[in-house]
């Protein structure tokens, strides 16, 4: 079972119906356990990401979210309906924006949205405005009539979340959208995703960059060998490992005696000597350290540098998992 | 679905190379290499004839060769000899053939017993001779065929004279034998249909795998799932993909055996019935796709299974030259979608109707079925990635 952070994952009573409901979902390969026992909810407006190393079942998971797998037990609830592959209905809630490029090259970008705008039943006037509406979003308006195999890969990338949002869904869910896009592409894209979660819409978004969850999910869950290893937000994340943020004093001097010295302080709870300097385990460090410069200087030892690291994502990865996130 | 995908078929412009522009050409270089093989035409025919004067049955025999003189098929010139000179007619080369009935031919035949009509063949009788022959046999076995009746007849109690009759009228009454220029509806095509249909048939597979094996393409390029997430019933990605090889494979088969019945001369008979046999060979030929789909793991193994089981097929099934196999061989070579895709033009340039396409359509419906279970037997590649 999944670490809770903080409060249930759950909306809070009196509060509106999660967007989606994922109970208990299973899925075995063979002997292969891809995901066990896996349970979230998003509210609405929320964006909620799913963190992990590749592998770790995050795929899996919303494959059967969306409907495109069947769980071996589980149930998953999209906006009250059950979802599934027998479910068809329940899916025009859904948006959908695969890891891979999922377009047509040799249609135009206009195209592609009105074939899959009228997949979701769009039709006549609505679908118009709705596909001038998401080339405006994506900015792609001035090439809208370009076949897309002829776009840039940022553009195709813009176009593949345009599309999934084509129909307002309640509920749109990304699949790593920013493995292998440059710089300039991925911030567009964070930014397009901070701002349709700003309008309301509820978002699913797996990445394995632990920078993008703490940038855009109001909470995160931890997947790891298929389990949900914790969720919260990112501070009940963080005091999952203590809240202590690490200090490291780099210099020349007496470390043994500047160790002692440190080791008196309040706020260190644990001092490592080695011969660039000392690595200190702190509780709130902006506030003590201060008085870590003042005892290490007071003890004899000259300074070179001084670095203070929080703890985030990564950190609680380590420590929920004991492996780095990109291990 | 089905439209925007045919527009992406145009676009992408190698389903028209494929489906018509390499069959054309094919069947224009096949059609020149294989002129010389153009089905044999009878040679004229010269025949030396003796009988014996007086011997009516004699006569009948000789009569009968002459009727072939009006045929337009084998034309055939008797002349009348001694029996002597026949056989030096023939060996000099002046007659293709010599036939000598011997005295009493006419009186054995009426009482039943054995008689021998000398039958000389030349080294050039060639097709029109073995014609006359076979003539010459059919009208021997009516002869027997008289004494019979009139054996039965005495055995029923007729008298001398009802018996004679009986035995005249079984012998020569009857149809004359004619022979005349005109289609067998016997399933059997020319060299030149032949290959029309053949290559017509070979395509088709490529073309319908044009289609269905668009799946294939969507899994890879990762479509599939965004197709899976929409709210319909997934087999209806699997059916809009079909509608679009039944397209593609009426419209160019279509076009091929039109293209190739202006081009060569060829006539498939009613248009009613070959659009039956197209229809029943696209829908068995995108049924065997529908497997490939299931299984192929990349686009590049449906390619090369897909191209691989359009030339065993197709060469099996007679597109480039007529095939034929003993036994069980041949029985299951029947069921070749392709095979059954020519007999049936066969029976419809025959002069056959849609009445008459019951073996081939059965065949080809039974391969679409069976083809059918397989696709759905075969676990689905989208729940085992």
């Amino acid at each position: 079972m999944a670490e809770t952070a903080s409060a249930p994952a759950r909306a809070p009573e009196g509060a509106t119906e999660p967007v989606l409901r994922v109970e208990g979902l299973v899925r075995r390969y063979g002997d292969l356990t891809a995901v066990g026992d896996v349970s979230f909810t998003i509210a609405p407006g929320e964006t909620y990401g799913l963190l992990g190393p590749n592998g770790a079942g995050k795929t899996t998971t919303i494959s059967m979210v969306a409907g495109l797998l069947p769980a071996d037990a589980g149930t998953v609830t999209l906006a009250g309906e059950p979802m599934g592959p027998r479910h068809p209905a329940a899916r025009r809630h859904l948006g959908l924006v695969p890891q891979e490029l999922a377009i047509y090259p040799d249609l135009t970008a206009r195209e592609n949205l009105r074939y899959f705008g009228r997949l979701q039943r769009l039709r006549g006037d609505q679908l118009r405005r709705r596909v001038d509406e998401v080339l405006e979003l994506i900015g792609l308006a001035d090439r809208a009539n370009d076949a897309t195999k002829e776009f840039s890969g940022g553009m195709k990338r813009r176009l593949n979340i345009g599309i999934g949002l084509l129909h307002q869904p309640l509920l749109l869910v990304l699949d790593e959208p920013t493995v292998g896009v440059d710089p300039q592409s991925r911030h567009a894209i964070l930014e397009s995703v901070a701002a349709l979660s700003g309008e309301g819409m509820s978002v699913l978004y797996t990445t394995h960059y632990m920078e993008e969850a703490e940038r855009l999910c109001d909470r995160v869950g931890i997947i790891d060998g298929g389990t949900l290893q914790a969720e919260g937000t990112r501070d009940e994340l963080v005091r999952l490992t203590g809240g202590v943020d690490h200090v490291r004093v780099s210099g020349e001097g007496d470390l043994t005696t500047t160790a002692a010295a440190l080791r008196e302080l309040p706020a260190v709870q644990q001092v490592d000597a080695d011969r660039q300097g000392l690595s200190l385990t702190v509780r709130d460090a902006p506030t003590a350290i201060a008085a870590i410069v003042t005892t290490a200087t007071g003890a004899g030892m000259t300074l070179r540098d001084v670095e203070v690291s929080r703890p985030d994502l990564e950190s609680v990865f380590l420590h929920l998992t004991g492996r780095a996130l990109r291990d | 679905m089905t439209w925007t995908d045919l527009r992406q078929r145009v676009r992408d412009r190698s389903v028209l190379v494929f489906a018509i522009v390499v069959p054309l050409a094919l069947m224009t270089v096949f059609n020149f290499v294989f002129a010389d093989l153009e089905q044999p035409t009878p040679g004229p025919v010269t025949v030396a004839a003796a009988a014996p004067e007086g011997d009516p049955l004699a006569a009948v025999l000789v009569d009968t060769l002459r009727g072939l003189e009006e045929s337009a098929a084998v034309p055939v010139t008797v002349e009348t000899a001694e029996a002597e000179a026949v056989p030096e007619a023939v060996e000099s080369g002046e007659v293709d053939l010599g036939l000598v009935v011997p005295e009493g031919f006419g009186a054995a035949v009426r009482a039943g017993e054995p008689v021998s009509v000398e039958a000389i063949e030349g080294e050039d009788a060639g097709i029109g001779g073995q014609v006359v022959m076979a003539v010459v046999h059919a009208s021997l076995e009516r002869f027997a065929a008289g004494t019979v009746a009139a054996t039965a007849g005495a055995q029923a109690g007729l008298s001398p004279g009802e018996l004679a009759a009986v035995a005249e009228e079984a012998a020569t009454g009857g149809p004359q034998h004619t022979l005349v220029a005109g289609e067998a509806a016997d399933e059997q095509l020319g060299p030149s249909a032949s290959m029309v249909a053949g290559q017509a048939g070979l395509f088709l597979l490529f073309t319908v795998s044009f289609g269905v094996l668009g799946l294939v393409a969507e899994r890879k390029q990762g479509t599939m799932a965004r197709l899976r997430s929409m709210p319909m019933n997934p087999a209806l990605i699997v059916l809009a993909k079909a509608m679009v090889s039944l397209v593609l494979g009426i419209v160019a088969t279509t076009v091929l055996l039109t293209a190739g019945s202006l081009l060569f001369g060829v006539d498939f008979g009613s248009p009613v019935a070959v659009a039956a046999v197209i229809v029943a060979a696209v829908v068995a030929t995108t049924s065997l796709m529908l497997v490939v789909a299931r299984v192929a793991r990349s686009e590049e193994q449906a390619g090369i299974a897909s191209s691989i089981l359009a030339l065993v097929l197709g060469i099996s099934g007679g597109a480039f030259f007529p095939v034929s196999g003993p036994g069980l061989l041949g029985q299951l070579m029947d069921l070749n979608p392709v095979a059954a895709f020519t007999r049936g033009l066969g029976i419809t340039a025959g002069g056959g109707g849609v009445a008459d396409l019951g073996a081939p359509l059965l065949v080809l419906a039974g391969f679409a079925v069976v083809m059918v279970l397989v696709a759905r037997l075969v676990p689905d590649r989208e729940e085992t990635v």
